[in-house]
């Protein structure tokens, strides 16, 4: 270890709190093999200690983050990468993953990937898949999703639906069959988030089926469906969406709908929008009165 | 296909329609002011319990906690008919605070659900307001949600989508601009009393720094697992959790959240700033040396806006104005003079004499002015019009504070695109502008 190193953990670990501070401030300047002996201390006794090495492991990060390509980002990472591997404190590793999250690349995928079947990391595993961008932590979260156990599933399909991967849609459908309402629901929620339209029939859970939450995370996930595909020019594939909704009881479904009419923008959201400005609710009334006032401007 | 103006005419017309410009006046109907909003509350620890609004509490008694009022002005009804709270301990008190027999909750999902509810107050730590305000938007409630509205930028913009999605009101507790003195504030200074404003410097005393308290298993008293949500799983320590939270970065952010949100919320309502955001951020500071809070203890952001160019500065702490030296507070200063406006929370927000004794000269520009903020959020979810603190500036506050916390802790200035929320060229800067959630809590 180059002295410099030594130098830096040794004040690291200091009695005095500034001179911790002082060294955690400047660990950007350090060779990323203090990274290992860093994580060793994240599990010491002594908490001044403990905070110091958490921060500078932060600021090592942060020393990397800004640009992917620099020289130094890739032995950083991979120093994190060594941190995940069995044998390490379970703590030092949920560590590793959520810096991961932060610079990790397509490099940090398979290592990531293998935690989701880890019953202790696969929630750190996950979190640390969904915020790396790129096909490889799709492809690695659509790859997990048949073998995690239906507990889990919901996660992995809730990171999907985050990452609006097209690429995920499919995959996505093929959850909504699954006995468990948990998985299903998850599904229809994923679909939601994504808004794109899978490649075959999708058999939805039947709404008499589920509680009362669930049927409100249906409801809201059809809501998002239909706005992406007005986002996605399906201007006549959202109206139709809307139309089932505004037969609903519940006032703000009803909103809703106007609302997603209005953003549909076509001759046949507009009829459907007029219907509803003497409206018996007030509140479906008046936001028939903005959806159409605001469509009427934009004519 | 987008309807042109000719078939859009055409297409209602076939529908037993006429033209656009003769919506019935019933559309836009005054309320009938008899109707009583019954409120939900979820989280009611210190600051959840100043909405409470108990059964035997007189209709015409203003609630100053509440951020401002008009005290001739009778209150709109509404009542306190359901409370949720992780902590069972503060649940039974509120309870016990509200009397007669509200409902309880442990789970606000559940409280969701209660068709009696109308209305929400969110009073949770800051790691569960959007989330919270989403999925009460969900349920059809309309929504005050505290301050500071969002943790990221991803769930600022998942709140607008959702409140504007099912059309609900939503009020965010940045109630400065429901006092009287922003008020007077606002009108001096937008009618050029102090010339063309260059620069609105903030000053807020230091975040505490803290001790070091063993971790513990949580109380019995408290859900733990439920306290944190979305958040990151940590171990439990009493003084990451009530009150104490905001002193963490991963939960509540320091000062600049705390009350950053309410001081910058009126700078951004003074200066027309709601729907923009500065292009660049330069935050530095220090963290505590020592104990178990990260949250900086001093700290200096400054952030330039364009177009109109002015630089907003929070200080921690800064520069407390001669005139009114308060310990938090913001100057305005223009090329024709400055002003003092201190505070801008639920305390005494004050401003100068010469700005409380402006009267908005006829012609000149008219601001608007709030009954109250809760008061206002009532009389919006009557009329359907957007609060004085709606979710869009709610938003646009607390990315004040996002920006500045995230500056500070990657220790970099960066340049942001308020259009497209992103920061040039900073991929890490860029992924920590959302939060995976954990468990089942997603956005």
């Amino acid at each position: 270890m180059k002295p410099q190193s030594e130098k830096f953990l040794k004040e690291i670990q200091d009695a005095n709190a500034d001179v911790r501070f002082g060294a955690w401030t400047r660990t950007g300047e350090m060779d990323p093999e203090v990274i290992p002996e860093l994580a060793k201390l994240l599990t010491t006794a002594a908490p001044g200690v403990r905070r110091a090495a958490e921060e500078a492991l932060k600021n090592m990060v942060h020393a990397v983050g800004k640009d992917p390509a620099a020289a130094k980002c890739a032995p950083v990472v991979g120093q994190f990468i060594a941190l995940t591997a069995d044998g390490h404190p379970t703590w030092v590793r949920t560590i590793a993953l959520r810096h991961l999250s932060l610079i990790g690349g397509d490099e940090t995928v398979p290592a990531a990937a293998k935690l989701l079947r880890n019953a202790e990391l696969q929630e750190e595993a996950v979190f640390c898949l969904e915020r790396i961008p790129g096909h490889a932590a799709t492809q690695a979260l659509m790859a997990a999703l048949p073998d995690v156990s239906d507990a889990f599933k919901p996660r992995v399909l809730a990171a999907l639906g985050h990452r609006r991967a097209d690429e995920a849609a499919d995959v996505c459908a093929r959850a909504l069959l699954s006995p468990n309402l948990d998985v299903s629901v998850a599904a229809v929620k994923a679909i939601g988030r994504i808004g794109k339209k899978p490649s075959g029939d999708i058999k939805l859970p039947k709404e008499d089926s589920l509680s009362e939450w669930q049927k409100t995370e249906f409801a809201d996930s059809v809501l998002r469906y239909a706005e992406g595909q007005v986002e996605r020019g399906n201007a006549d594939e959202a109206v139709k969406i809307y139309k089932d909704v505004l037969q609903r009881p519940q006032e703000h479904l009803q909103c809703a709908a106007l609302i997603g009419l209005g953003k549909a923008n076509t001759p046949q959201a507009a009829a459907l929008i007029f219907t509803r400005l003497h409206d018996r609710n007030r509140t479906v009334r008046i936001t028939a009165g903005k959806v159409w006032t605001a469509m009427a401007k934009n004519a | 296909m987008k309807p042109s103006r000719r078939t859009f005419i055409s297409s209602t017309t076939a529908a037993g329609a006429c033209l656009f410009d003769i919506v019935p006046s019933t559309v836009f109907a005054q309320p009938a002011p008899s109707d009583r909003i019954n409120l939900g509350h979820i989280g009611i620890g210190g600051r959840g319990r100043g909405f409470l609004r108990p059964e035997s509490a007189p209709l015409t008694k203003p609630n100053p906690n509440l951020g401002g009022s008009i005290p001739d002005r009778i209150q709109v009804p509404a009542r306190s008919v359901a409370l949720c709270d992780v902590d069972s301990e503060r649940l039974d008190k509120a309870a016990t605070m509200v009397g007669g027999r509200p409902k309880t909750y442990k789970d606000f999902r559940r409280l969701l659900e209660d068709k009696d509810v109308d209305a929400v107050f969110i009073a949770s730590p800051d790691h569960w307001h959007a989330l919270m305000m989403i999925m009460a938007c969900e349920a059809g409630k309309d929504v005050y949600v505290e301050k500071p509205a969002c943790l990221t930028i991803e769930e600022g913009r998942a709140m607008i989508r959702a409140a504007g999605r099912y059309g609900r009101v939503v009020q965010v507790g940045s109630q400065g601009r429901s006092q009287p003195a922003a008020y007077h504030a606002c009108a001096y200074i937008r009618n050029g009393q102090i010339g063309t404003v260059q620069k609105v410097a903030c000053w807020h005393y230091a975040s505490p720094t803290g001790d070091w308290t063993p971790d513990s298993a949580p109380p019995p008293n408290l859900d733990y697992d439920a306290w944190l949500g979305p958040a990151r799983w940590i171990p439990y320590n009493v003084k990451h959790t009530h009150g104490q939270f905001r002193w963490l970065l991963d939960f509540g952010g320091g000062q600049i959240r705390d009350r950053g949100a309410h001081i910058m919320s009126i700078a951004q309502w003074i200066m027309q700033a709601d729907n923009t955001g500065p292009v660049s951020i330069d935050g530095r500071g220090e963290p505590p040396h020592d104990g178990m809070w990260d949250a900086a203890a001093r700290m200096n952001i400054v952030y330039e806006f364009k177009n109109p160019d002015w630089t907003l500065i929070w200080a921690q702490p800064g520069e407390t104005s001669a005139e009114l030296p308060e310990r938090y507070g913001a100057i305005y200063y223009g090329d024709k003079g400055r002003l003092t406006v201190t505070k801008g929370d639920g305390q005494d927000t004050r401003t100068e004499p010469q700005a409380m004794a402006y009267d908005v000269p006829c012609g000149g520009v008219e601001v608007f002015k709030s009954p109250g903020h809760a008061e206002n959020f009532f009389d919006c979810i009557k009329t359907r019009e957007k609060p004085v603190m709606h979710i869009e500036a709610g938003v646009r506050a607390a990315h004040l504070c996002i920006l500045g916390n995230l500056s500070y802790a990657l220790g970099r200035r960066f340049e942001w695109d308020p259009v497209n929320e992103c920061i040039a060229n900073d991929d890490e800067a860029n992924r920590l502008l959302s939060r995976p959630g954990r468990g089942v809590w997603n956005l």
